[in-house]
């Protein structure tokens, strides 16, 4: 097993352009050594750990925009005084990862990248409409974070290719927004279903703009525009909402059938389409 | 009484907390080797021929064993059908066909692969009730009931004839996973007069040493047994322990050398038996005053591929199924059926938490059809002193079972946030605010228990005392301390016998040729037994000292005080009057030759069964408890917050009150994963949830405000007149929760756990995974 740990992006970069290697990239850890627990890796693999890269490691406010390197921390986001002003939803959704040592380690950088289907800031994400900046041997290209996967598990994203960045515009005070969790316990819990939404009402409470994405309902991550169409130009208020989360279900099984797991999902999306809105209306 | 019910320090606190504690994987010797196993590839197989020479030719490896090459009984348990190595066939998928021992893990575990066995498939059978049909597949010898516990008690056709209405109805329980954090682990060395040396990570080391003199085919003389310090067990380091020992044992007994065998959490899960999946059919036939004309009982057990301890676990089930609650007319079956899945067998509760999930949810039902309250229709039927139970045992003790359920519902205010809850649950159904749509409810349950064995078994244990010369003691108990404080209960009893302080008592090491043969450490028995053994020992030695005391002082029948580490005489005239120090006495007696080392025995003998019509006095004493549980349903989702939990019981004497309300809210924990959570999920015969990524137990976040209440009748059978807390704390909780759920949202929980599925839809949901059944075979399974 060979491992690299390159010192600075322009090392990472060099590394890259040695496109013979399939890297495996370790970053915080928290999914890769289990895996490797599990499954080890053959000889011939190539860790590329690029937890050194310091360029990469913080948190950047630049103008109306959020930079945040791909490997700042859960807790890190969880924590910090601007993503809580500026992007509430996703310091939310920090909060409720794992247990207080993953979010240490864990990035989000790892996150996104792992493409778990119940990655809790992928949905927060998307409503933010990130942009995902991915360093090649060829230098940095960017994605919208809406294309940024196939599936679960499969994001679109070369073997020599990292994701170094995510960037996001901050929300505007008349911007609300909400993440909710549902785990089956309150730590170290993986998301049954999880739900972000950005909602923008004017002074008579007509919805002027909304963004829902939910984890977990679709077999990969989207917004529900279907249902947001339907709320863009009406009063925000419960039973519009509750026509959102109906809306919703009805694309889940259009989409992907009646499985197994409809029998809950079902009612359950709906309410939490809902209780995410609400929350969202509600927010302080 | 000085020491007695203090909170005293745990005496294995300070290992614990900086990590001296040596657990059994901290043990190494020199030249040690690895052990792997080669797992069964077929739940349910013939074996034909394992080849086992390419593994022999790795370098690297030091030995190869199959079940030909176990030199002494390969087969143990109650059942004498688990086999240490499979022979015949495979009966799950945690069966082990070969074994390796090699100069590395990643040595042994690469020979493990390059095992091959031939197998022809046989038709698996994974449900219990399927088993027992005649055209089931058969997994042993003589059918697939493992047994079939019969209770029999006056005419229930005449009681069902005299009952106003019935209520019928069927539950369910899920198999669970102990959850021990500490997996098992063994180190086997061969000693220096062909005897085998093993230290490891065993509950019930007397049992382990039978299997392991057995299996290496020598005198239980030269096996000697180390019981490392355990990081939990629950009932669950049992046979699962005991194999992982045998294993270590028959390879170090073959190449010579220490051999370490070691379970990772994915080998332990799915080695280990597991706690019995139940199926419950309730039939009562009830008085429109609330009382109880006949029960109709008849209960399933998942047994899995080995008896185990299936016969003790249902038969405890027999005794305790119609719960604490007079009925005259009871008819009770309960069979456990041999399967292809992990083998079930002791867990903290032992057929309890099965039956009180079905018997607390019934009564609740009964209280609703007759318009009472929970605490109304338990009082109204639960038993009191000099009541008759199902199995025509008369309570001479003190049955405490209502002074528990009014303490538990007068601290939690139950009646009143019941009623509350009751009403709002009628409510429309609308969501409160859209953000939060949740219900409150209040539970209560209660159970009867019997302590310790019973007539499952001959109930003696043993302990030794040994105050050294210069007054500090040793004890050594053959009830061993898993992490529930064994060890501090029987020192804070030998403390109060001698009237010294606990720092000069040192516990030593359990280890089989240090006390007599005390049975397993389970059944709630640590401290009635083992407390009782040691306070006979540190008796017998008091004995020794007040005669000393008595010569010394010239003294003839007055009463001797030991306390505060002195001896005091006590005379009507003058009161109370110091005559030495207790190291003074000590040094006096070994001066005269009397050297202070004593053994204890505890026998306690009056019970009896029979087993054709399930009537006897079944345990020689009984505890009594009840819990309140205060829950938050989220409507929409069924997610369920257990917010507030009391937990009161009744046990006899608290010897320590610190660790009885650790007992409690351990087993409160525990109660709400059984309640709530856990599952071990197998697809024909593949274990889904190998870890603990997947199997969920509650976190501390998950964890309510708790309240233990301790209530004290003390028991004339127990030392100081303790009795037990071990399972009781765990065995009511599930069905407390179950009954505050119903509380909140007016629909009943028949299946554990309550989870999101079950709260919302009332059922479970499974992925479609094809179902072997009967006739079908089934692929390959690779774990990982």
């Amino acid at each position: 097993m060979h491992y690299h740990r390159p010192q600075n992006i322009n090392i990472l970069q060099e590394l890259l352009q040695d496109t013979n290697r399939e890297y495996t990239i370790l970053a915080g850890g928290t999914d890769l050594m289990v895996e490797m627990r599990q499954k080890p890796l053959p000889a011939e693999a190539h860790i590329l750990d690029i937890s050194r890269v310091t360029e990469i490691s913080s948190i950047k406010e630049e103008n109306n925009q959020f930079i945040l390197g791909a490997l700042v921390t859960h807790q890190q986001l969880a924590e910090s005084i601007a993503i809580q002003k500026y992007a509430p939803l996703l310091a939310v959704a920090c909060r409720q990862v794992g247990s207080l040592q993953i979010r240490n380690r864990g990035t989000i950088g790892g996150n996104i990248t792992n493409a778990s289907p119940c990655a809790d800031t992928v949905p927060p994400l998307i409503v933010l409409n990130a942009e995902v900046e991915i360093l090649g041997p060829q230098g940095t290209r960017t994605a919208a974070i809406e294309d940024f996967f196939d599936k679960p598990y499969f994001p679109r994203i070369k073997p020599n290719e990292v994701v170094t960045r995510i960037r996001f515009k901050k929300l505007v005070p008349h911007q609300k927004s909400a993440f909710f969790k549902l785990g089956r316990r309150k730590a170290l819990a993986i998301s049954r279903i999880n739900m972000a939404a950005i909602l923008q009402v004017d002074e008579n409470n007509i919805i002027k703009e909304v963004r829902l994405a939910p984890g977990s309902v679709f077999p990969a991550w989207k917004r529900v525009h279907e249902a947001e169409q339907f709320l863009t130009g009406k009063t925000a208020n419960e039973n519009n909402f509750n026509e959102a989360g109906r809306i919703t279900s009805e694309e889940m099984i259009k989409i992907s059938g009646r499985r197994w797991s409809t029998p809950y999902k079902e009612p359950v999306t709906a309410a939490l389409v809902r209780r995410t809105l609400m929350l969202a209306l509600e927010q302080e | 009484m000085n020491i007695i019910g203090k909170r005293e320090k745990r005496v294995d606190a300070l290992g614990k907390v900086t990590g001296a504690a040596k657990y059994a994987d901290d043990y190494n010797l020199t030249h040690q080797l690895y052990g792997a196993v080669k797992y069964a590839e077929f739940p349910h197989a013939e074996i034909l021929s394992v080849d086992i020479s390419e593994a022999q030719k790795l370098p690297g490896v030091e030995a190869v064993m199959r079940a030909a090459d176990v030199p002494g009984n390969n087969c143990f348990g109650l059942g004498g059908d688990i086999r240490i190595l499979a022979d015949d066939r495979t009966r799950y998928l945690g069966d082990v066909v070969a074994i390796v021992a090699a100069e590395s893990k990643a040595i042994a575990q690469k020979a493990a692969e390059l095992i091959h066995v031939e197998y022809r498939e046989l038709p698996a059978v994974f449900d219990p009730e399927e088993a027992l049909l005649p055209e089931a597949p058969q997994i042993h010898t003589n059918g697939n009931e493992i047994v079939h516990h019969k209770l029999r008690r006056g005419n229930i056709a005449k009681g069902f004839s005299e009952a106003d209405f019935i209520i019928e109805r069927d539950f369910t329980t899920q198999p669970i996973e102990h959850s021990y954090i500490e997996p098992e682990a063994a180190l086997a060395e061969p000693d220096e007069q062909d005897g085998i040396k093993v230290i490891g990570s065993m509950q019930n080391f007397y049992t382990s040493h039978k299997v392991l003199a057995g299996a290496l085919n020598l005198p239980l003389s030269k096996v000697q047994i180390l019981q490392s310090t355990l990081g939990g067990s629950f009932g669950g380091k049992d046979e699962s322990a005991t194999m992982v020992a045998a294993r270590a044992a028959l390879l170090a007994q073959k190449t010579g050398r220490p051999v370490k065998m070691l379970n990772n959490r994915e080998d332990s899960v799915r080695q280990s038996y597991k706690r019995h999946a139940y199926k419950l059919h309730y039939k009562w036939g009830c008085k429109g005053d609330g009382r109880i004309a006949a029960m109709e009982i008849k209960i399933i057990a998942d047994g899995g591929a080995y008896t185990s301890m299936s016969p003790f676990v249902t038969w405890r089930s027999v005794v305790q199924a119609a719960g604490p609650y007079h009925c005259e007319n009871i008819k009770t079956d309960v069979y456990a059926a041999f399967t292809n899945n992990n083998f079930t067998g002791a867990m903290r509760g032992f057929g309890s938490p099965q039956v009180n999930f079905a018997i607390e949810s019934m009564m609740d039902e009964l209280a609703e059809r007759t318009a009472r309250s929970p605490l109304e229709i338990r009082l109204l039927n639960g038993f009191e002193t000099g009541s008759v139970t199902a199995s025509g045992q008369k309570l001479k003790h003190k049955v405490s079972l209502k002074q528990v359920l009014k303490e538990a519902a007068k601290k939690s205010g139950f009646e009143e946030k019941w009623n509350v809850n009751r009403e709002m649950e009628k409510d429309d159904g609308i969501p409160d605010d859209g953000k939060r749509n949740v219900r409150r409810g209040v539970g209560l349950s209660c159970a009867y228990r019997g302590v310790a064995l019973g007539a499952e078994g001959v109930d003696a244990a043993s302990a030794v005392v040994y105050v050294q010369p210069d007054g500090s003691l040793s004890i050594a108990s053959g009830i061993i301390d898993m992490g529930q404080g064994a060890q501090t209960a029987m020192s804070q009893i030998t403390a109060e016998v001698l009237g010294v302080s606990m720092e000069r008592i040192r516990f030593l090491q359990p280890d089989t040729g240090r006390v007599a043969d005390s049975g397993p450490t389970v059944a709630s028995r640590g401290t009635i037994m083992g407390g009782g053994a040691v306070k006979i020992a540190a008796e017998n030695i008091r004995f020794i000292l007040e005669k000393t005391a008595r010569e010394w002082f010239a003294l003839n029948d007055e009463k001797l005080i030991f306390k505060e580490e002195q001896i005091f005489v006590e005379s009507q005239t003058e009161g109370l009057k110091q005559l030495t120090e207790f190291d003074v006495l000590v040094a006096k007696c070994y001066a005269k030759g009397r050297p202070l080392f004593a053994s204890g025995v505890r026998h306690i003998a009056e019970t009896w069964w029979d087993e054709e019509t399930g009537q006897g006095d079944a345990y020689f004493t009984y505890v009594y408890g009840a819990n309140v549980a205060e829950v938050e349903v989220d409507m929409d989702t069924g997610k369920v917050d257990v917010v507030r939990f009391w937990s009161a019981h009744d046990v006899g004497r608290a010897i320590n009150k610190g660790m009885v309300e650790g007992q409690i809210f351990g087993g409160v924990a525990m109660g709400m994963g059984y309640g709530l959570l856990e599952e071990f999920i197998q697809e024909n015969g593949v274990a889904k949830t190998v870890n603990f990524d997947e199997y969920y137990i509650p976190t501390a976040l998950d964890m309510p405000e708790m309240e233990a209440l301790i209530i004290e009748n003390p028991d004339e059978k127990g030392p100081f007149g303790a009795k037990s807390i071990g399972e009781p704390a765990l065995e009511m909780a599930a069905p407390a929760i179950a009954n505050a759920i119903f509380n909140a949202t007016g629909k009943q929980i028949y299946n554990l756990p309550a989870n999101l599925e079950e709260v919302l839809l009332g059922r479970k949901l499974r992925r479609n995974t094809p179902r072997a059944s009967v006739s079908c075979k089934i692929g390959p399974v690779k774990y990982m």
